[in-house]
């Protein structure tokens, strides 16, 4: 009886710390979806204007140079950092066992984040942006960003200090390193490159290029490590299949990650080390990729059936196939002999962001959203067409952006090459690519658009008030994987409303 | 039983049944949560440790590519420029007889110097400029024709007729060796002018240095004084106009 008791009063507490971060979880990740909405529309633009310039050439804020950064900034700033605090949030709570006791302050942080990010995506398309990849908003933006952050993440790392037991999740060992990293890499770059000017120019590039890698690697990739270690766990049932594996890739990605990024400048004045360097820490991130995705796949692949059926699940293995892939084509992209020289100038470093930020991580956090989502709204998704739609969609539209990106690169690089043949033969090389990424990234905008829509739906509590969870499981005859049909407003199984039919 | 934690508070403040089916209605996705086990303990495979080594074999396999890292004449490798394509078709221009070259840039230099009173076709107008097509001054000795140029010429021309300028403005302001040497040579082969020699580089820069020891230098020279003082051809070794000349260096081409 007591563990009976024991468990009502833990699922109480879950259910409470779920019910205290309603509001900013909600409010991240609704407001990145809109962004990632957004973000695509652009990326539509400006993906249709590498093969057809003519498209929308009236209108001055719309040209290649202002959406193309635009694009990147809202898919970084706006969708990968709001999900990302939504999940972090929400994973440092649960795994701490601490209710949140700030929500309103996080709520309002969110705002001046959102607000921060709205006022820079105007620049870069009023024509004030920096020029600097994935710097691009204002400078006056990313201090504000830099204060705001501290303010959304502080109390994580405050649950964390206070946690019941001294046992540490793996998911929080990434969550720390994320909550820690991310400043690190932040202001380092940006006071270099904005702020103390004496340097040389060309390794304010440089900078800059490690910057993107360490925002991918040392941000992204442990907050979507940590929701991935949550999820597969919780989902299955089954424990982490190995805890050394576990171990070797966090330690493998804390050790290397911070020296990637530099191989962008390969042949670039400036120390002659430092690109092979980089080249050398991207290739090995294949190690880390490599023990987290077989950790992971190992702990879930085990119970297929469970794959199959939880959103949640089938998009965390999504996305764990999607770091397979990036830490392959991290190796594969990066040997100075042949395909470095090939990517450098290309579309392939475009495909190589698209495979980060979307296959992997986004896919992660959709995962993780699936998940989060019903328990903090105690409501159940509407439709499994809706997610299985998003699903497929999202997956067929992002190997087509990534795969045909990183392919139509090494064929552009390839054309690049031919120095004695006119440089419109390599330009021409990609048209085809170019074309096919448009209609991509238009699956995608169609997925997402749609997943927007069912996730505002949630927020404003219009799920299904249903015990069953909304599994995807295709159904025949006539009864529904959600229970009975009619069954929307039961009680679950043993309360009298569901005995009462 | 008597001490207060050993014993649940079930019946004083917590109905489990009711408490249960609360959190199953409210909380349901809560509730039918799985626990998070303790992590398995299976040891890291060899087929992962072998893949793991092969691509450690490849970044040090890229990081040797760096070469001497932190000597410093290998920092900056030369290899930033690049290598030669096979075939050396595209290694610049190629190379051209010296006539040619030497005209080639003789022709710049004259329609920006020289066309605006000479005439584009070199034929003057007859009373205020001389022709140099046909002219005995520009077939003659270049040592001559060559300080016309630099220093100018005032009172009349080799044919002893006076034009109505009078004067012709010394031209050898900013010129160099290089631009003498093409200007001599397009003039005394272009036009239907055939000299059929090339003026060498070495020719004009003899050229420059005698005109900046004349005895009236900063002067335009008279006829008299050419005749009197440089009438005999430039020092300097003669060259075959039909050897190859790189276009752009002007240097002789290596012998394919």
């Amino acid at each position: 009886m007591s563990s009976t008791a024991q468990s009502i009063q833990d699922a109480k507490l879950r259910a409470d710390i779920d019910r205290s971060l309603r509001h900013p979880v909600m409010f991240f990740m609704t407001s990145g979806a809109a962004w990632l909405a957004v973000s695509i529309i652009l990326g539509l633009i400006s993906s249709a204007k590498v093969h057809s310039p003519e498209f929308l050439s009236g209108c001055g804020w719309l040209t290649y140079g202002r959406v193309f950064p635009a694009h990147i900034a809202a898919l970084v700033y706006g969708w990968g950092f709001q999900a990302a605090f939504g999940v972090m949030i929400w994973l440092m709570a649960r795994l701490s066992r601490q209710e949140c006791k700030s929500a309103g302050v996080i709520l309002a942080a969110g705002h001046v984040w959102n607000f921060a990010v709205s006022i820079g995506l105007l620049g870069i398309l009023g024509g004030a942006g920096t020029g600097v990849p994935w710097m691009e908003f204002p400078t006056f933006v990313w201090p504000v960003l830099l204060v705001t952050y501290f303010v959304i993440v502080v109390w994580s790392f405050i649950q964390f200090r206070v946690r019941p037991s001294g046992y540490v999740y793996i998911s929080q060992w990434y969550i720390m390193a994320a909550m820690i990293w991310f400043p690190w890499v932040f202001i380092t770059a940006n006071l270099l490159v904005f702020t103390f000017k004496g340097g040389h120019p060309v390794m304010a590039a440089g900078i800059a290029a490690w910057f993107k890698s360490g925002l991918i690697y040392l941000f992204f990739t442990p907050v979507a490590l940590a929701a991935s270690y949550y999820l597969a766990p919780k989902v299955t049932g089954r424990p982490i299949y190995s805890y050394s594996l576990a171990k070797l890739g966090f330690w493998s990605l804390a050790i290397i990650a911070p020296w990637a990024g530099m191989q962008k400048l390969t042949g670039a004045p400036i120390p002659f080390f430092l690109p092979y360097l980089g080249a050398a820490a991207t290739a090995l991130l294949f190690i880390p990729a490599l023990a987290v995705g077989v950790n992971i796949l190992r702990t879930t692949l085990a119970n297929p059936e469970a794959v199959e059926q939880s959103p949640s699940l089938r998009f965390s293995v999504a996305g764990i196939i999607g770091l397979l892939v990036f830490g392959f084509a991290g190796l594969f992209l990066n040997l100075p002999g042949s395909s470095l020289k090939l990517t450098q100038f290309s579309l392939s470093g475009y495909g190589f962001e698209i495979l980060a930020l979307y296959a992997f991580f986004s896919f992660i956090m959709f995962g993780a959203i699936y998940f989060i989502v019903p328990r903090i709204t105690r409501r159940e998704w509407l439709s499994r067409r809706l997610i299985n739609m998003h699903f497929f969609f999202s997956v067929y539209g992002i190997i087509a952006v990534s795969v045909v990106a990183l392919f139509g690169g090494l064929m552009q690089g390839i054309g690049q090459e031919e120095w004695i043949q006119p440089w419109i033969n390599a330009a021409t090389r990609t048209y085809p690519y170019a074309i096919f990424i448009t209609i991509a990234w238009a699956f995608i905008l169609f997925s997402n658009v749609f997943f927007f829509l069912h996730l505002t739906l949630m927020w404003l509590r219009l799920g299904r008030r249903s015990s069953h969870p909304t599994l995807l499981v295709s159904h025949h005859g006539g009864s529904s994987p959600h229970g009975a049909e009619g069954d929307i407003d039961n009680a679950g199984p043993g309360s009298a409303d569901a005995h009462a039919h | 039983m008597s001490v207060p934690n050993s014993k649940p508070d079930l019946d004083e403040s917590i109905n489990v049944a009711e408490a249960h089916g609360r959190i199953i209605r409210e909380a349901a996705a809560t509730a039918r949560e799985k626990r998070i086990a303790d992590n398995g303990r299976e040891p890291v495979s060899i087929g992962l440790i072998v893949v793991i080594g092969i691509t450690g074999v490849i970044a040090g396999g890229i990081l040797g590519h760096g070469g001497d890292w932190f000597n410093y004449k290998t920092l900056f490798k030369p290899g930033y420029v690049r290598a030669e394509a096979p075939g050396g078709e595209d290694s610049g221009p190629k190379p051209k007889p010296a006539i040619e070259v030497l005209s080639a840039r003789g022709a710049k230099l004259y329609s920006a110097k020289c066309a605006g009173c000479h005439g584009p076709d070199a034929k003057g107008d007859g009373s205020n400029y001389p022709a140099l097509a046909g002219s005995k001054r520009v077939l003659g000795n270049t040592d001559a024709l060559a300080m016309v140029i630099l220093n100018g010429l005032q009172g009349p021309t080799s044919s002893g007729k006076t034009y109505g300028a009078g004067l012709m403005p010394p031209q050898g302001a900013g010129m160099g060796a290089e631009d003498l040497a093409g200007l001599l040579t397009y003039i005394r082969n272009g036009f239907g002018n055939t000299s059929g020699d090339v003026v060498t580089v070495d020719m004009a820069k003899a050229a420059l240095d005698i005109s900046g020891k004349r005895a009236k230098a900063g002067q335009p020279s008279t006829d008299a004084e050419v005749m009197a003082e440089h009438d005999k051809a430039l020092p300097g070794e003669p060259l075959d106009p039909q050897i190859m000349m790189d276009p752009v260096t002007l240097q002789l081409a290596p012998a394919p």
